[in-house]
């Protein structure tokens, strides 16, 4: 399979996160063109890439772009979301390490689209290095002026203000993020309105991921018409896609969309280690787990991930073989929810730290059947009922997992009823309260 | 008027407000929907996800929040929809889930909206098998005033908006994160604006508790008397909240144009003036006598002098009753004194004039020139003074008060009607003990010139104990009780407003609940002067307390 590299192409060069390399091997190459176009065709031919966000969400980047209102008095944000937070998921940090220059270049052609002069970086706390790495390039950028005050002598003005997160997951929800560049706790906000009206400080913004943001760039240079042929119909382009787990060879890899997920994990990942395949995570722990008889057929789209009930998310795969314990796996990503949930809405609040108490009870023998049954309903109230997508990030693994792998969970389980007193007294002693 | 439009709920159509919730288009038509984050007064938050409704978009059936949901015309809703109901009781499961349920000790018990709200809307069976989490933080100090609750907290963030977006002094927040969430202060700051008893007002569960009030009455036993608060001249509408003729609260009552639903602490806490220093017999050179013998004294007293030798001093505290039998039956020696405005005052609500019923004193064409009356007083011809519901010799820089000191014993006769046993009790010959404004009818007129009812809450200790009204009625004709025109001060009222073209058409008991605006000029600012919060409030919606 022939195709050109997008995001990766730079990744083997030594030293491409300093701008000489980078400059050598063809950073900011779209500049030329990007200023001799008007931003509208900018705008247009991002839609004619039917590019999707890469972020998980897979909005229509460009449709996006183009709610923004126009003729606004308003200054128009664009906020890069460098938030990677999600199990499984860890190529964004790379783009930030290996090449930077990458990233601010697609900042400064998407900002030019829609008209931004302040552009917001948001950078997961825990990614020190990327950080720093991501921060001195943008120095040099400044410096040689392909960032900042009339760039490259076009007139147009683009400020890059990196923001650091401060270990919330949340914050890479995209209003929470805008809540937290404002200085405020990072929780959702209502929408509508929708950021692209009314977003960070009351104005115009959008949101786009890194690796959105990191296409750009090249389709400028060879426009949407050539991206859109790349892949499939629907999922247009070239993914990066972070596998993890239970596989001989964990890594990422840029690949246009379409490959069979087998051959994806045998021929890049090397098969899966210490058995065979048991489960697959398609993108995060937010998205709906696949048996192996389900991963034959399935490919790395938008479109067949829709179909076969699960989401491609944000790309990063997460094998499991067949001696995982489904059981403990899903304990795990509970707790996860749990302690991320950020308590805004009640159904987010309580119900991951409810399934999570369950998965934690039944780890240790104490669940009954009753209890399994009562993981699906706690997962229907949560799901849709909330601001975010929390809820239902937590509440999707949980059903999937519990669904298709009810055999796992029903070894723990007892059939019967134990009392809720003497389960209770069983766990506190002494100290067990009176219901 | 608000332009109006149709919507579908539950298969029924209504015709709401353009640009309200569903919430308020619910309130609006008494369709029963359940919320714990929505305020009428307040910003809308969204977060408690307990209102959920069906409904019909472009996009098939969704489930939302109806705070969040602006009508649309035509739009269907459905709130008792198997999804709805079933994402309204999942919601209260959750808020449930690791509540305390400490119901029997627990201060809103019988005015807490997570049990009206369980018991119209819950699912009755509880489904918790795991060890409850403790979330910790019972009854902390967080002021003055406020006894805070963590535990109990259902994280609505009511209290946070209150603070932040009506009062301005963000005093509270959320600390941590998930489960983990609690209402907390900063470290070592305290709950410190006059305001604070709001909060636990507006708190929809035991999380937030008045010092004043805990412990102290289960609010079933209360009953309710529609009042207003006399603390200043804006004369919030409030309830007195009694039981076993004790007043044990002073609640806020919705008013959407005076005082919405807010009442500062000043007001609020001073229920307890209504029995302090209260004196129920009546004194004759501070020797207590019968109420027939005061007033045959007064009366063979009063005979023998001239009506101009009589003088009259009322103050800006008495109701509008008493200014009308002032100057219907006590002559042209009445003045109503103005004391200086001393007190605190803001843009919200709180006016720096610490009396009630300074615009009535007005309306009834009450003299407020006290030059004439200073020079009979220094000339000796005033024989008899009579002082009315007003702590004169308390009074500090007043020209009246000084004046009346330094010639105290050019005035043979000195009367005094008052509730309170003061500082003037002791300086006078007659004390005459009349009821406060919670014991008897009353109308007062606030400084925005609204004219509002006081209803008789508490039954006077001796039944001889007359309203001021009836009372000067009585000094001033000499009628003995059986010749009385008047038995209660609201007949006082009915008689008055025969007078008066803006209140003719209102008995006392149809003064509307929130008042008469007359037509005079204000003596202060609208309330919340610079507070724009976004809140919309239904005209047709049922009053808050009900809802």
């Amino acid at each position: 399979m022939e195709f050109e590299l997008q995001l990766t192409k730079r990744f083997s060069i030594p030293n491409c996160h300093t701008l000489e390399v980078a400059l050598n091997h063809g950073a900011y190459r779209s500049f030329e063109k990007l200023f001799s176009m008007k931003p509208e065709a900018i705008v247009n031919e991002v839609i004619a890439s039917k590019l999707r966000g890469r972020g998980g969400a897979a909005f229509p980047t460009g449709l996006k772009w183009s709610f923004v209102p126009k003729d606004t008095a308003l200054p128009v944000y664009l906020c890069v979301n460098a938030d990677e937070s999600e199990p499984g998921t860890f190529v964004d940090r790379y783009i930030l390490e290996y090449d930077p220059h990458l990233l601010i270049e697609g900042i400064v052609c998407a900002a030019y689209a829609i008209k931004s002069h302040d552009v917001y970086v948001y950078i997961r706390g825990e990614y020190v290095r990327p950080y720093m790495i991501f921060k001195k390039a943008l120095d040099e950028a400044y410096r040689s002026g392909f960032a900042g005050h009339n760039i490259k002598n076009s007139g147009y003005d683009v400020h890059i203000w990196i923001h650091r997160g401060a270990g919330a997951y949340i914050c890479g929800e995209e209003t929470a993020l805008l809540e937290s560049i404002e200085g405020k706790k990072g929780q959702p906000r209502i929408k509508p309105p929708f950021p692209a009206v009314e977003g960070l400080f009351g104005c115009p913004t959008i949101i786009n991921n890194v690796k959105t943001i990191s296409h750009i760039p090249w389709i400028i240079e060879h426009g949407g018409e050539a991206f859109a042929r790349i892949g499939t119909s629907e999922s247009t382009g070239t993914m990066l896609f972070g596998i993890s787990g239970h596989v001989n060879n964990p890594g990422f890899w840029e690949l246009p969309f379409g490959m069979r997920v087998p051959e994806f994990l045998e021929k890049y990942a090397q098969g899966v280690k210490g058995g065979s395949l048991k489960a697959l995570f398609p993108g995060g722990t937010s998205t709906a787990v696949m048996t192996a008889d389900e991963c034959a057929d399935l490919y790395l789209s938008y479109e067949s991930m829709r179909a076969h009930g699960t989401m491609l998310g944000s790309g990063g795969l997460i094998v499991m073989n067949e001696h995982a314990d489904m059981l403990h796996a899903l304990r795990t990503i509970t707790r996860f929810y749990a302690e991320e949930s950020c308590g805004q809405c009640t159904p987010c609040r309580e119900g991951t730290f409810w399934i999570h108490r369950l998965l934690e009870k039944m780890v240790r023998g104490e669940g009954t059947t009753k209890e399994l049954d009562l993981l699906l309903e706690i997962a229907d109230n949560m799901e849709g009922k909330t601001i975010c997508a929390l809820a239902a990030a937590c509440a999707i693994p949980v059903r999937s997992c519990v669904v298709k792998f009810r055999q796992d969970f029903e070894k723990y389980v007892k059939p019967v009823f134990v009392p809720v007193a003497a389960a209770a007294e069983k766990m506190l002693g002494d100290d067990a309260v009176p219901f | 008027m608000q332009k109006m439009i149709t919507v579908n709920i539950n298969n029924q159509e209504y015709e709401v407000q353009e640009d309200c919730n569903i919430v308020e288009a619910c309130d609006a038509h008494n369709i029963p929907l359940q919320r714990f984050c929505y305020h009428r007064y307040l910003p809308v938050d969204g977060s408690c996800r307990t209102c959920m409704v069906e409904i019909e978009t472009p996009q098939g059936m969704m489930v939302t929040t109806a705070c969040t949901t602006k009508v649309k015309p035509g739009m269907a809703i459905y709130t008792n929809s198997e999804k709805a109901v079933a994402a309204q009781k999942s919601a209260l499961e959750f808020l449930l889930l690791d509540h305390p349920l400490d119901c029997p000790i627990c201060d809103k018990a019988g005015e807490c909206l997570l049990q009206d709200n369980y018991f119209d809307f819950g699912r009755y069976d509880f489904r918790r098998t795991v060890a409850r989490y403790f979330k910790g933080g019972k009854a902390l100090n967080a002021g003055e005033h406020i006894v805070l609750d963590q535990e109990r907290c259902i994280l609505c963030r009511r209290c946070i908006r209150f603070f932040d977006e009506i009062v301005r002094t963000p005093e509270l927040g959320i600390i941590s994160r998930g489960h983990e969430s609690s209402i907390s202060l900063f470290p070592e700051k305290f709950i410190r604006n006059p305001y604070s008893g709001n909060s636990a007002d507006i708190c929809p569960v035991g999380a937030l508790t008045l010092k004043e009030f805990r412990f102290k009455q289960r609010v079933w036993f209360l009953k309710k008397t529609k009042s207003i608060c006399t603390q200043c001249a804006r004369g919030c509408s409030i309830y007195i909240e009694h039981n076993k003729n004790t007043v044990w609260r002073f609640m806020p009552r919705e008013n959407p144009a005076l005082n919405r639903v807010w009442m500062c602490d000043r007001g609020r806490f001073s229920f307890n003036k209504l029995h302090e220093k209260r004196i129920f017999t009546p004194l004759k050179h501070q020797e207590e006598i019968s109420f027939n013998q005061l007033y045959d004294d007064i009366a063979e007293l009063l005979k023998t002098r001239r009506s101009g030798e009589i003088a009259w001093v009322v103050g800006p505290f008495s109701s509008n009753e008493t200014y009308y039998a002032l100057k219907t039956y006590c002559g042209d020696n009445a003045v109503c004194l103005m004391p200086p405005a001393s007190g605190e005052r803001d843009d919200l609500l709180m006016l720096a004039e610490e009396y009630p019923n300074a615009q009535g004193a007005t309306f009834f064409g009450l003299q407020t020139e006290t030059a004439p009356l200073i020079d009979k007083i220094q000339k000796g011809r005033i024989a008899a003074l009579i002082i009315v519901e007003m702590d004169l010799f308390n009074l500090r820089n007043d020209s009246f008060a000084q004046c009346l000191m330094e010639n105290i014993h050019k005035i043979p006769l000195k009367i005094y009607l008052t509730a309170y046993r003061d500082e003037t009790v002791a300086r006078v010959d007659y004390v005459v003990p009349v009821r406060t404004y919670a014991e008897t009818n009353g109308t007062f007129i606030n400084a925005t010139s609204l004219l509002q009812k006081a209803c008789q809450a508490l039954v006077p200790e001796h039944p001889d104990i007359d309203a001021a009204c009836i009372a000067l009625y009585t000094i001033a004709t000499g009628a003995r009780k059986h010749q009385r025109r008047y038995s209660d001060a609201s007949e006082m009222y009915d008689k008055l407003r025969s007078h008066y073209d803006e209140l003719r058409s209102f008995q006392f008991n149809q003064i509307p609940e929130y008042g008469i605006a007359l037509n005079m000029p204000k003596r202060a600012d609208e309330p919340f002067k610079g507070i724009h919060v976004d809140f919309n409030v239904c005209s047709t919606a049922k009053p808050l307390e009900e809802s």
